[in-house]
């Protein structure tokens, strides 16, 4: 959670530097939600995303410094330069792929999980995805296929109240039902509190659990906050549409002082956590610069990969 | 692949014929592809009745039962469902009854496997093949019978071939399951029943060919699919008068432009025949790619086939006018080199009814 927070941070200043061309979409405030899922699974099993996940990427153990020159657009990307930060991969963790088009990786990680019910592996496959794409068609068609086929799947719905800036009233009646659509279609559904790891944690266990022995898919929705804007690393509180999570309450809410709070509570002391920053944030450092320094991809990589 | 190739031309194999229809060979291809590759499995509509697939998947459930999958009806779920599996290793063949709904699934032909190897920067193979059915026949109307073959040339990271005749019908197939990337076959249903000689064995027809079917000195005419049927028949009604080069283009993306080019610049001659509308058609494109040409002298200005701007009618009484009929293009042709045309009215069998033609 630290490193996810602490990279983002340091993408800030980069990202107003105009040195990230590529759209970013920052996680700050929902790194729960990632860390307290990937946390319940192995390396084996397969982790997709979508436009915000540069928190999942590196909870499932993807490459950090592949993800910054990503984003800088360099040849030591994980996409080589031609993904971005909304295109995450690293496959040799089995973080598969995120895909920006809203719930257009919902049908693709149900094929994650097909591949391992037809090969009968024992590994399964979380999806991570907001409350924006919980509203397009193919996920309901994809809740039904992973139902009817028992796909060993863990849909993570990161309910942060906003598409854009769209709120949930201006885009759902107000007897919309998440977990009545989910039990709909036959699929288990639990909620946790997206700001709180060790609920996330807890919860995901029990749904990886049920679904590792053959339960089929499940559904965790998680009610977070995105501290930062849709997709700028700026607050954006004086656009006047957020009536729900005004700053204060993001800021007292936020994961990473509650985790932090636990962390002291539970006798570790305040000086080893400081020294355990640090060292991340010079890790965080160390990458930036090294991505920055790194080669641009050549001009005659345009036109390779098109083809596998 | 080299290795296979070179086992193949250094030892002759006898490889027996039988004459069978462009389905059966659809279905052989797939039978025979699913023994070969445990990673082969095919997803659609029906495809696990008795005849389903229009008989291009008959019989393949009580063989394979595990791997034959009738599916919810959601073409978007269960297409981007496939595209996921071929992206972790599996090898799908997706069916699509009619263009109109596979174009509920665009985004996942289109925007996730058309993009997945080069926007991860390579080394991401789809092996996915798309198999999607263009529904000429009569009675099928404006929202079952558009002819979208430009639409899938046009996006980069699809391979999309067309089978003009049983033996490609089989023969792009089993390549289209070799091959690493997604691979989109766009099947016209009119051509389901001709009949032709296909060897029994598995075998491969190259992806990226156009094939010549017959030499000619005088004109180049470049034809795909239900059109390139019509070409052929062309060819008896024009006989000796004009000396025709006809190309079966095979490949809408990528185009074969080495063979076209190569023939155009011995013609000087270029006639076109598409079974789409006008605007944006596989025509146009050729044409356009021979003009920019700077080592091609046209003897004449090109000529261009096609359907009209409108979505294809219902009635039997508005489709006669519809599609480019085989007197249509030898009259083009004939009409090139001032000879006199052809007064020849067809049959309403011969304009509406499927053919069932056996080819050589």
């Amino acid at each position: 959670m630290f490193l996810i927070r602490f990279t983002e941070q340091a993408l800030v200043e980069l990202y107003l530097k105009h040195k990230i061309m590529s759209f970013v979409h920052f996680y700050v405030g929902q790194e729960a939600v990632a860390v307290g899922v990937c946390n319940n699974l192995r390396k084996e099993d397969r982790v997709l995303g979508n436009h915000r996940s540069h928190g999942h990427y590196l909870a499932k153990g993807g490459d950090l410094r592949a993800m910054i020159s990503e984003l800088l657009g360099k040849e030591g990307g994980s996409s080589k330069g031609k993904g971005g930060s909304m295109h995450m991969i690293d496959t040799s963790v089995n973080f598969i792929g995120s895909t920006p088009i809203l719930g257009s990786v919902v049908p693709l990680a149900s094929g994650a999980a097909f591949e391992q019910k037809y090969n009968k592996r024992k590994d399964i496959t979380a999806v991570f995805f907001g409350d924006g794409a919980f509203e397009e068609g193919v996920v309901y068609e994809t809740l039904n296929l992973s139902a009817l086929f028992a796909l060993p799947l863990l849909f993570v719905v990161e309910n942060n109240l906003y598409s854009v800036n769209s709120t949930l009233k201006e885009r759902r009646s107000a007897n919309h039902n998440v977990e009545k659509i989910v039990t709909g279609f036959g699929v288990t559904y639990l909620k946790a509190d997206g700001n709180d790891y060790e609920d996330v944690f807890e919860k995901a266990r029990m749904l990886t659990k049920g679904i590792r022995a053959g339960a089929g898919p499940a559904v965790l929705e998680c009610m977070t906050y995105r501290h930062m804007a849709h997709s700028a690393p700026i607050f954006d509180d004086a656009a006047g549409y957020r009536q729900e999570d005004p700053l204060e309450r993001r800021l007292e809410r936020d994961p990473i002082k509650k985790v932090r709070r636990s962390l002291l509570e539970s006798g570790i002391p305040e000086n080893t956590l400081v020294t355990l920053e640090e060292k991340i944030r010079t890790s965080v450092a160390e990458s930036i610069q090294c991505a920055v320094d790194a080669p641009y991809p050549k001009k005659e990589t345009l036109y390779t990969n098109l083809y596998a | 692949m080299r290795l296979i190739r070179k086992k193949k031309l250094s030892i002759p194999i006898y490889m027996p014929e039988r004459i069978i229809k462009y389905s059966e060979a659809i279905q052989e291809a797939t039978d025979q592809m699913m023994g070969a590759d445990p990673r082969v499995f095919i997803i659609g509509l029906g495809v696990s009745y008795p005849k389903g697939a229009d008989g291009t998947t008959a019989g393949l459930k009580s063989t394979y039962p595990e791997r034959v999958f009738d599916v919810s009806v959601s073409e978007h779920g269960f297409t981007g469902m496939a595209v996921g599996a071929a992206i972790n290793g599996l090898h799908p063949i997706v069916h699509h009854g009619r263009v109109e709904f596979s174009l509920l699934a665009a985004d996942q032909i289109f925007t996730q496997a058309a993009k997945w190897n080069y926007m991860f920067g390579g080394g991401h193979p789809v092996p996915i093949v798309f198999r999607i059915n263009v529904g000429r026949q009569w009675g099928n109307g404006p929202q079952h019978t558009q002819a979208l073959y430009a639409l899938f040339g046009n996006v980069p990271g699809l391979k999309v071939v067309i089978p003009s005749s049983p033996k490609m019908a089989k023969g792009l197939l089993v390549s289209a399951l070799k091959d690493k990337n997604p691979v989109v076959m766009l099947e016209p249903r009119w051509l389901f029943n001709i009949k032709q000689n296909v060897p029994v064995q598995l075998f491969s027809e190259p992806l990226d060919k156009a094939v010549i079917i017959k030499e000619g000195a005088e004109v180049t005419v470049v034809a795909y699919g239900d059109g390139l049927f019509s070409a052929r028949e062309s060819l008896a009604l024009v006989g000796d008068t004009v000396d025709i080069e006809l190309i079966d283009i095979v490949s809408i993306n990528p185009i074969d432009y080495k063979t076209i080019f190569q023939s155009v610049k011995k013609t000087g001659r270029l006639l076109c025949v598409d079974t789409t509308n006008g605007a944006f058609n596989v025509g146009s494109e050729v044409i356009a790619q021979v003009a920019r040409n700077k080592s091609i002298k046209l003897k004449s200005n090109p000529v261009a086939l096609s359907c009209p701007n409108v979505p294809c009618p219902t009635s039997t009484a508005l489709t006669e006018f519809f599609y480019p009929t085989k007197v249509d293009i030898a009259n083009a042709l004939l009409s090139t080199f001032k000879k006199p045309l052809i007064n020849q009215t067809l049959s309403f069998e011969e304009l509406h009814l499927a053919p069932t033609d056996t080819i050589q």
